[in-house]
């Protein structure tokens, strides 16, 4: 297998199997955990795609979330079951670009790895089990609906976006749900359930040949093309949809979300120097050392809640600035003065200096967290970012880079802001 | 892996876990006293004033910056209930001083710094005035902000109503007309108490533990946390109550309370712990295979003990007009563990589930230290594998016998306002 040395110093093991699986291993030594997840690059952005030799069509969204829910479904018993008689736990989710199912186990890691990758590949769909389904999801979606950090946040993605994927939920609409077919289902599994477009990532104090030996003998064959699919996102325009929205929502207080709409266009090296230049450039803007958070925090506009984030995939791209505030408007006001001056000029170098050892603190900690790295080894895989260069990109970023990134991206004309008010419906 | 305990003064104790496997260094100190609405008020007060700033770090951005030096060092407090206490929570963790750069003296730094935000506020002779009004707000907001999250605001609506004459029925932060009337003078010298002489726990987690004990030895030394504390009483129980509140939302949330009359010192405490275990612990349990796989009627629905008051929740996210049946549904499992309707898989997989994450707190820092703060309330702390053995000694008629406790005290349900089209109210 290849070694790969990855940030803090521990060594990951690669290697694709004859069937186009990337099979990637972080062995930690005297943890008593395994830790095994099982990713698809396939989420809720790819319901229009093209059938491998065939045509282009399109599905309902929530699909994708809807089939991850049908795979834990057995011929008799379910999953959850069988690990539970190991001892373990099993887990999935579903995301823009990306289904993951996942273990943990303290023994029998063997036994809930060969699982995993059986039960993955071996859907069990119904008419009457994909019927059943769809009373739970909906149950999910009206939970999330509820929620009103998800409810802001897709508020802003409908003002941002005319046409992309991002302004639906991961998981549809009730109406969307009710309508998702066995056939469908089934067509969408088939598609996208290609070993060479999957990845499996397993942590723990565990030998990695050991590992990579067990899923090339248990993994079941597969038939299909096993290449990567053809996907199409709309084409998404420049511009916004509006620049202000508010809606009500039984909360407390209002709340404030301002979004920056980034044209996704990074790769590689590239997409991790815009990450990192970014959460810097962010960290100084609104981060709990900055001059901002100080003043807003004073002046009662802001509470401990306050965030700002960048997220770059390789097919979405934006930025968020978000707080609950009594005064939305004049926190905007606020925050645009203080972005703009940022903007202009005064990106300080000790500042970053000061931020990068923070940065380095953060991303060596972070391997404490079994989960975290699994996530992070998976989604640099899938977006092709060279995980093992995270440090010494981070050393090579400046100040001046995060001056032209917060510059060029913080670009008023394609920002809008989102605002829940409170409703009073207590009766 | 385990603690050493070391007493460092009358009601002081050290607990250290030397281990390499950690990329940080975890400290948490525990303060704990009775719950009182007056002084649950204050205590909840005291983490928003530290995080303000400290007699060497005047500011939020001063504490920031520190802790950025620091390589992404972390400080925060909070107030957590534990039966019929409420603990005091300093939190502080920092890179495996080996790791770093002059890695003896950031360790002492960094120690410095945590006493020095936890035990020397900004202010002389009382909190900084502008700091104190200010926080007292944030309080309240937070206090108001309860029903933004609906399942955690069912579920502390249902433990206050049940428990309205008990001092369990006071939520951990207090309430409102309480933080209202809160003096300055008044809540800095509770917290000085709180500090100097009330029974104090702390716990260290890493490679190094050592030194930091003598550094920790040094700052903390000259205390006495005598100061006698209270345990819960148990209650009769009536007959069950039902409340109903509607609000505008979605989906409706249907919370039940048992009193257990069964807590941590019990003989029978791990035979009530597998009992809910069966109940509603896990994806195996009765009530997800029954509410949710077989009936649809929910997307989440568990069950858990509060083991220090004897209680035991049940909460469900539902569609409000299936709240009889899924009422029924719940009830049924109930008594269906009462009757001993428990298979060998069900009484298996939930121990060995329980054995296994138990087992997994070893691979956390944060669990090995936050597991015991039901044995530090208890003045008897249990290693991990004292709970294992404990647990894998649960016959089936533990169970029984432990679940024949459970009385029915409360239903609670938060639904939608009947003029939104829901069912109308059912009492």
């Amino acid at each position: 297998m290849d070694q790969i040395r990855i940030p803090g110093g521990e060594v990951l093991y690669k290697e694709y199997l004859p069937n186009g699986l990337a099979v990637l291993v972080l062995p930690k030594k005297q943890f008593l955990r395994t830790f095994g997840i099982l990713s698809v690059r396939y989420g809720s952005f790819d319901s229009k795609f093209r059938v491998p030799g065939g045509d282009v069509v399109e599905v309902p969204p929530g699909i994708a979330h809807f089939l991850e829910h049908k795979l834990f479904e057995e011929e008799e018993g379910s999953v959850f079951d069988r690990y539970a008689a190991w001892g373990a736990s099993v887990n999935a989710y579903t995301s823009y670009m990306q289904t993951s199912y996942l273990f943990s186990t303290i023994e029998n890691w063997r036994e809930s790895l060969a699982y995993l990758v059986e039960f993955v590949n071996a859907p069990h769909l119904t008419e009457e089990n994909v019927e059943k389904e769809k009373g739970i999801i909906e149950q999910e979606l009206r939970m999330y609906a509820d929620h009103p950090d998800f409810k802001i946040l897709s508020m802003l993605m409908e003002n941002l976006y005319h046409e992309h994927p991002v302004r639906l939920d991961i998981g549809g609409t009730v109406e969307s749900v009710r309508s998702i077919t066995v056939e469908q289902l089934q067509l969408c599994y088939d598609t996208f359930y290609q070993p060479a477009n999957m990845a499996l990532v397993v942590v723990g104090d565990i030998d990695p040949e050991d590992a990579c030996e067990l899923v090339r003998s248990r993994y079941p064959e597969r038939s299909g093309p096993g290449y990567a699919v053809e996907r199409f996102d709309p084409k998404e325009p420049q511009e916004i949809v509006q620049p202000w929205a508010e809606a009500e929502l039984p909360i407390s207080r209002p709340r404030y979300m301002l979004g920056f709409k980034h044209d996704p266009l990074w790769q590689g090296e590239d997409l991790l120097r815009t990450q990192i230049t970014m959460t810097l450039g962010l960290k100084l803007l609104a981060g709990r050392s900055s001059r901002a958070y100080g003043e807003l925090y004073e002046t009662g506009l802001i509470d401990d809640s306050f965030y700002a984030s960048f997220r770059g995939l390789p097919r979405l791209a934006y930025s968020v600035f978000a707080s609950d505030t009594d005064e939305p408007e004049t926190l905007h006001e606020r925050l645009v003065q203080r972005i703009n001056q940022l903007k202009e000029g005064g990106v300080d170098a000790a500042e970053i200096e000061r931020f990068k050892k923070d940065f380095w603190g953060r991303t060596v900690g972070s391997l404490d967290s079994f989960e975290f790295t699994a996530n992070r080894i998976t989604a640099s895989h899938f977006e092709d970012v060279p995980y093992h260069r995270y440090l010494e990109v981070l050393q090579e970023v400046t100040a001046a880079d995060v001056q032209s990134a917060l510059q060029d991206l913080l670009d008023w004309d394609r920002s809008s802001v989102s605002i829940l008010k409170p409703v009073n419906s207590r009766g | 892996m385990d603690f050493t305990q070391h007493e460092l003064g009358p009601g002081v104790r050290l607990y250290l876990c030397e281990t390499g496997k950690f990329k940080t260094l975890t400290c948490k100190a525990f303060v704990q006293q009775d719950l009182k609405p007056r002084t649950a008020a204050a205590a909840a007060l005291v983490p928003l004033l530290l995080r303000r700033g400290a007699q060497r770090f005047p500011t939020t951005r001063d504490i920031a910056r520190e802790l950025e030096e620091l390589y992404a060092a972390d400080f925060s407090a909070d107030v957590l209930k534990i039966g019929e206490r409420q603990i005091l929570e300093f939190y502080f963790q920092m890179i495996d001083p080996a790791l770093l750069p002059e890695g003896e003296k950031l360790l002492r730094r960094g120690l410095e710094t945590f006493w020095e935000i936890s035990s020397r506020p900004y202010g002389s002779g009382r909190f900084h005035e502008p700091y104190f009004e200010q926080e007292k707000h944030t309080l309240i907001q937070e206090l108001e902000g309860l029903v933004n999250e609906k399942h955690s605001y069912a579920l502390v609506r249902c433990t206050a109503l049940m428990c309205s004459e008990e001092p369990f029925g006071i939520y951990k932060y207090g309430d409102v007309d309480t933080v209202r009337s809160l003096e300055n003078q008044e809540v800095y010298d509770h917290y000085q108490q709180l500090v100097n002489s009330y029974p104090l726990d702390v716990f260290v987690v890493g490679s190094g533990t050592e030194q930091a004990a003598e550094v920790l030895a040094e700052l903390i030394k000259g205390r006495d946390g005598r100061n006698a504390l209270h345990s819960p009483q148990q209650v009769e129980v009536g007959a069950p109550r039902c409340f109903e509140e509607f609000m505008d939302v979605q989906q409706a949330v249907l919370v039940m309370g048992y009193r257990t009359q069964i807590t941590y010192p019990d003989a029978n405490y791990y035979g009530l712990l597998v009992g809910n275990g069966i109940l509603g612990g896990f994806p195996h349990s009765k009530l997800f295979m029954n509410v949710r796989e077989r009936a649809s009627l929910a997307y989440s629905v568990s069950s858990s003990i509060e083991g220090s008051k004897g209680l035991l929740t049940i909460s469900a996210g539902i569609s409000a007009e299936q709240q009889e049946q899924a009422v029924e549904i719940i009830q049924e499992q109930v008594r269906s563990i009462q009757e001993g309707m428990i298979s060998r898989e069900e009484l298996e997989q939930t121990k060995s589930g329980m054995i296994s994450s138990m087992n997994s707190m070893n691979d956390s820092p944060a669990g090995l230290i936050n597991r015991n703060l039901i044995g530090i309330v208890h003045n008897q702390l249990r290693t991990i594998d004292e709970v294992v053995e404990s647990i894998s000694a649960v016959s089936l008629d533990d169970v029984v016998r432990a679940m024949q406790h459970l009385q029915h005290d409360t239903t609670y349900i938060l639904r939608p306002s009947p003029q939104k089209g829901a069912a109308n109210g059912s009492n």
